[in-house]
């Protein structure tokens, strides 16, 4: 075991170095980007100075080993567009993206799951049917019309929540001050929720399609079979027997969902105006802010590898085949 | 794992709180502080600042809320009259090559210091320094367009500012150059001075969260009339509806970029309203005279001055204005704006007819498809809106026979190509002037060389004028070289001026704002 | 004689369920629409008139002629740009699958059947992707390549390389014991031909499966990234593009604008995902925890 930890995180340092070159490499290719970084009438002469003053002017080589260098001692650069280091800059918005990503985490648990079970057990019924239909198109929705529309009708319509904004909750949390963060839930969670369910909508149905296909399959097998002959209640059976073996694919799927939804929330964040971590890097490599794109990228990388060597230490644990043989 | 018991527990709590929050939403934002909602301004942008330096700032949206931080030594009117404001007077020395100002008395900082004459030339000097490594606007366009050489202190109130040579639009420039305290700017490191300003201007920093908004309160230390409002939020609001919306719903007082065809529901709502105004912002089609664009068929073409006058009458510029921005417009006829325009020149009218025969008679008649040349045109996606415009020269262009392609590019592909002058044949761009003087109109084109002469346009009848301009002082001679130098330009130059960029404001029914044709947002001492 | 019969159970399967069969034929009429469109759309999708825009359906303009669907921001007619777009979006989605379907099973392929060294390298590459969000990569890439559908197509095919790869590695793995590519190999068969002829029809059922899921997410795809400025040029009309033009004119109540090219897109995504559906329980029930 623990030689297949260690075998799997050098793999997962390989694989963050080559993110980070790969990524170097591209913002480069477009030549350099003083010229995003001058004033509107700046002369040829000053272009030329800040050129120098940003450090493109050195050949690409030594502008990498620069970025390495300091990527050792901690120091990712410092942001073109802010002016202040680029790594604290990421991780700030970091916690707004995780909080509509759990928001949305939780969504399709909470709701998914059960939702998936109940198709499940009443499959071929017409509650099987709507579960399906609402899941089928909550997978063919762009989220962005969703979004627009959740405003438009729920916001500006119904005027029931507010229309973009936000109340920090992991923030303080984070922070280690507990009684902020609950001062400010009952206030925040009214601008979660749009945010959060334009995303969650996706998740959610592709989890209730999930838990049921999974649920189905085990409810086929012989072993449950048995459990109803020996005359357990069916809600015994489907709990303990039926679900637990279910849980694997479904712990699998959460786990890269969660990487999903954390792609999915640059146009979201737009939107809804979630000052989020997917709006600060799409803004970042719209103007070639090459440090701050380094230092978000680095950051995803390192989250969503993080993640999958979680997923796979619990699929090793759940699944013994895996754990003991290679 | 939790037992499943638990985990629906928890869903069945965090159900029941989502849905006891589901009440009418409040006006009012929940956010720091409890200050009044009257007494509140809350303005909606598109993007956060990115830097509150006073040195450093370079977009827009940060020198609206850096204006309110800091002070300048002139500020300019809404109608483009230069004011004293932390400033009393001026005086030129006789060569022109300094001007000394007089600092107005009882001047302080937030922290209470006082604002000297020390402080002021400071400010200059901390922009110029080499080993700060600023790439703002003071330090990439207003120090140099002044020939700043130095500031020498005269006085506690007074100070000297040397220049190169005798510049007239010098007090203009200098209403850009944000003035602030040496003391704590002297300890701060250039990180910690991007996120901490020590104000100098009517208001303070109270808060910033990135991204989200920025809450700027009353600076008590501020001796000078100050806007009424006790505190200004400015909210990041990117998408467009989104901030449509909010106006709408009455959590936002004013709003930038309205979308032309949001306009009419705004104006019907009965909580806000729309102003437009005619900015300043010169938009263009550009003909680039560059040489590598002469092998192409259109781009050797539209070094022709015959074929360049033809396409002035092929663009139907008030209908442009009036169907795709929903205001109206008349089509620019100088390249300067209209209250520092006394050339008299009138602007082309739409006449495809005309603009036909024209390039008929300079030898580039229809081919057998109808098309005379094929073309191409770049542009920036988005730039001010104006994708639409874009799209609709390229169709004007195309009926009169120029078949025109049109190329719409990000802004990180676009500003590259343009600053290299290498955008073209033809492109779409909108450039800055100013309400105070036609000279900061007309330095687009300071030289055929110069980095913002973007055609490479190098008619000698044109610039010869600037040899003429540097040798007299005089107003009214001045006048009459502009005035030639415009006809110039208006019978063979490189632009095909289409108008005068209007803005579009949102602003709530509860307050009494105007806009200001200079794009920036200030707000008024009454 | 297998694939015989698997037609005509999947015939069968086909018109006993109602769905799919649904699926199936709404497929058919948009790519009907995708070939014939263009030559029965009424008016040039490009050409603009903005005395007539932003019509709503069945409005005439001053000359009296008719818009059945209603015109856009620049005057187009929408009904034209929604047959062209069909062209766009349909051809966008399957090429963008094809390209990456053959790419990663391609890929896929070769890690299972050598193993080893090959096998990590192409692996570690499929890490190095997986390391960021997909819309991160298409945005970096887009903004490197240029606009253009060609480019479109390239950055969201190579974008699913990865879930192909992953499977067919997969079921390699398990076909190369097999005796009959032990049997082929005996009999000196070239290691492209056992590929190709004998290992590739093999693992092609769950291959298919998550083909026409992806059709799906890559039209969904398109369409976020038209959102974001990154998708066709706007000269050229696509369901996505035209989505994303329609978001500041929904506050106004322009909703034609958005809903044909939205339930255009819903429709299709909705097809492809049904057929996904009713294609895996016909081909491989139980590929459902295969697709990790």
């Amino acid at each position: 075991m623990a030689l297949y930890m260690i075998r799997r995180l050098s793999q997962s340092l390989l694989v963050i170095f080559g993110v980070s070159v790969i990524t170097f490499l591209a913002m480069h290719m477009g030549g350099d980007p003083t010229y995003l970084y001058v004033s509107e009438r700046a002369s040829n002469e000053e272009i030329i100075a800040t050129r120098a003053k940003l450090g493109f002017d050195k050949p690409l080589s030594v502008q990498y080993l620069r970025f390495a260098e300091g990527l050792v001692h901690g120091d990712l650069g410092t942001s073109l567009t802010y002016r202040t280091p680029a790594l604290p800059v990421v991780l700030k918005r970091f916690p707004a993206t995780l909080e509509l990503t759990f928001f949305a985490l939780t969504v399709a648990v909470c709701v998914g799951i059960p939702l998936g079970v109940l198709a499940a057990i009443n499959q071929g019924k017409p509650l099987d049917g709507g579960i399906m239909l609402m899941a089928m198109f909550g997978q063919s929705m762009p989220n962005f019309w969703l979004g627009i529309m959740l405003i438009l009708s729920v916001g500006l319509g119904l005027r029931w929540l507010p229309i973009s904004g936000r109340v920090p909750l992991l923030d303080p949390l984070l922070d280690g001050d507990l009684d902020t963060m609950l001062a400010n839930l009952p206030h925040a969670l009214p601008y979660l929720i749009m945010p959060g369910m334009t995303i969650a909508f996706f998740s959610l149905a592709r989890t209730s399609r999930l838990v049921r296909s999974s649920m189905l399959e085990v409810l086929s097998q012989d072993y449950v079979r048995t459990a109803r002959s020996k005359g357990l209640t069916e809600l015994r059976v489907i709990m303990h027997h039926a679900f637990r073996n279910a849980q694997l694919p479904v712990v699998t799927m959460l786990g890269l969902e969660f990487g999903f939804l954390l792609g999915g929330v640059v146009v979201v964040e737009t939107i809804f105006s979630w000052p989020g971590v997917g709006r600060l890097v799409f803004n970042a490599i719209n103007h070639r802010d090459i440090p701050l794109v380094q230092a978000a990228v680095l950051t995803f990388s390192i989250v969503f590898v993080g993640l999958n060597l979680l997923v796979d230490l619990l699929y090793a644990q759940l699944d013994p085949r895996i754990r003991l043989g290679s | 794992m939790l037992s499943s018991a638990a985990k629906i527990l928890v869903c069945l709590a965090i159900a029941f709180m989502a849905v006891s929050m589901l009440r009418r939403h409040p006006h009012a934002a929940v956010s720091a502080g409890t200050a009044p909602v009257n007494k509140t301004l809350t303005i909606a942008q598109s993007t956060d600042a990115d830097t509150l330096d006073p040195a450093d700032e370079n977009t827009i949206p940060t020198l609206n809320i850096a204006r309110l931080l800091f002070g300048t030594l002139y500020r300019v009117s809404p109608t483009g009259q230069l004011q004293a404001y932390l400033a009393e007077s001026y005086q030129y020395a006789e060569d022109g090559k300094s001007i000394t100002f007089q600092l107005r008395p009882g001047l302080m900082c937030e922290d209470g210091e006082p604002l000297t004459a020390r402080d002021a030339a400071y400010s200059f000097e901390r922009a110029a320094d080499p080993k700060l490594k600023f790439t703002g606007n003071a330090t990439g366009f207003v120090l140099p367009a002044l020939g700043y050489l130095g500031a020498r202190v005269d006085g506690k109130l007074r100070f000297t500012l040397l220049i190169k040579k005798y510049n007239p639009i010098a007090i203009g420039l200098i209403s850009e150059l944000l003035i602030s305290c040496q003391a704590p700017y002297e300890k701060m490191t250039k990180e910690q001075a991007a996120t901490h300003p020590v104000a100098s201007g009517p208001y303070r920093l109270a808060q910033w969260t990135h991204d989200d908004r920025i809450v700027l309160e009353r600076n008590k230390y501020f001796p000078l009339p100050a806007p009424k409002y006790d505190r200004v939020i400015f909210r990041v609001i990117p998408e467009t509806s989104t901030r449509a919306a909010e106006l709408i719903a009455g959590d936002v007082d004013i709003i930038t970029n309205v979308s032309p065809d949001q306009i009419d529901v705004i104006n019907n709502s009965d909580t806000a309203r729309v102003e437009s105004i005619a900015s300043v912002r010169r938009i263009y089609v550009g003909f680039n005279q560059k040489q590598k664009f002469a092998s192409t068929p259109g781009g050797r073409a539209i070094r022709d001055p015959a074929v360049r006058l033809a396409l002035q009458y092929a663009v139907d510029v008030p209908t442009m204005c009036e169907a795709l921005l929903r205001t109206p417009c008349t089509r620019a006829a100088t390249m300067v704006a209209p209250n520092n325009d006394h050339t008299g020149i009138p602007p082309y009218p739409y006449d495809p007819d005309r603009a036909e025969r024209l390039l008929d008679a300079a030898g580039y008649p229809r081919g057998k498809d109808g098309v005379r040349f094929e073309i191409t045109m770049q542009a920036q996606r988005d730039l001010y809106g104006d994708t639409n415009v874009m799209l609709a020269v390229g169709q004007y262009l195309t009926d009169i026979g120029v078949k025109t392609d049109v190329q719409l590019l990000d802004p990180s592909v676009y500003v590259p190509l343009i600053r290299q002058h290498n955008a073209g044949p033809l492109y779409f761009q909108g450039t800055g002037g100013a309400t105070w003087s036609p000279l900061y109109d007309i330095s687009d084109l300071t030289s055929p060389a110069s980095g913002t002469n973007y055609t490479n346009w190098a008619d000698p009848a044109f610039f010869d004028g600037w040899k003429q301009l540097d040798a007299t002082r005089d107003p009214a001679a001045m006048d009459a070289i502009i005035s030639h130098m415009l006809h110039v330009f208006h019978d063979r130059g490189p632009w095909l001026l289409l108008f005068f960029q209007p803005d579009s404001y949102g602003v709530s029914n509860r307050i009494h704002w105007q806009p200001r044709p200079d794009e920036a947002i200030t707000l008024s001492e009454d | 004689m297998k694939s015989r019969a698997l037609k005509s159970k999947a015939l069968r399967s086909l018109l006993r369920a109602k769905w799919p069969l649904l699926a199936v034929i709404l497929l058919f009429g948009i790519t009907l629409a995708a070939v014939i469109g263009p030559s029965v759309a009424p008016r040039d999708p490009n050409r603009q008139n903005i005395i007539a825009r932003l019509k709503h359906p069945l409005q005439a303009d001053r000359k009296g002629h008719v818009f059945i669907l209603g015109t856009d921001g620049l005057g187009r007619d929408v009904l034209s740009r929604l047959l062209y777009g069909a062209r766009v979006s349909l051809v966008v989605g399957l090429v963008a699958v094809i390209v990456g379907g053959a790419v990663g099973t391609l890929l896929g392929m070769l890690a299972g059947y050598f193993g080893g060294w090959t096998d990590d390298v192409i692996m570690r590459l499929a890490d190095i992707q997986l390391a960021l969000p997909f819309i991160l990569l298409a945005i970096i890439f887009l903004l490197v390549l240029g606009p253009g559908v060609l480019n479109l197509i390239l950055v969201l095919g190579i974008g699913q390389w990865v879930t192909y790869a992953r499977i067919a590695r997969g079921q390699t793995i398990s076909q190369r014991e097999k005796e009959y590519v032990e049997a082929a190999k005996a009999l000196g068969q070239p290691t492209a031909s056992i590929l190709v002829s004998e290992i590739l029809p093999n693992i092609l059922a769950p291959l298919i499966i998550i083909a026409s899921f992806n059709v799906a997410s890559v039209i969904l795809a398109e369409a976020a990234l038209s959102f974001l400025g990154l998708g066709v040029p706007p000269t050229v009309p696509s369901w996505g593009g035209m989505l994303a033009e329609s978001r500041d004119e929904l506050l106004s109540g322009r909703w034609w604008l958005a809903f044909f090219p939205g339930v255009a897109i819903m429709l299709t995504v909705l097809s492809f995902n049904v057929l996904g559906d009713w294609l895996r329980d016909l081909l491989d029930p139980r590929s459902a925890a295969a697709t990790r």
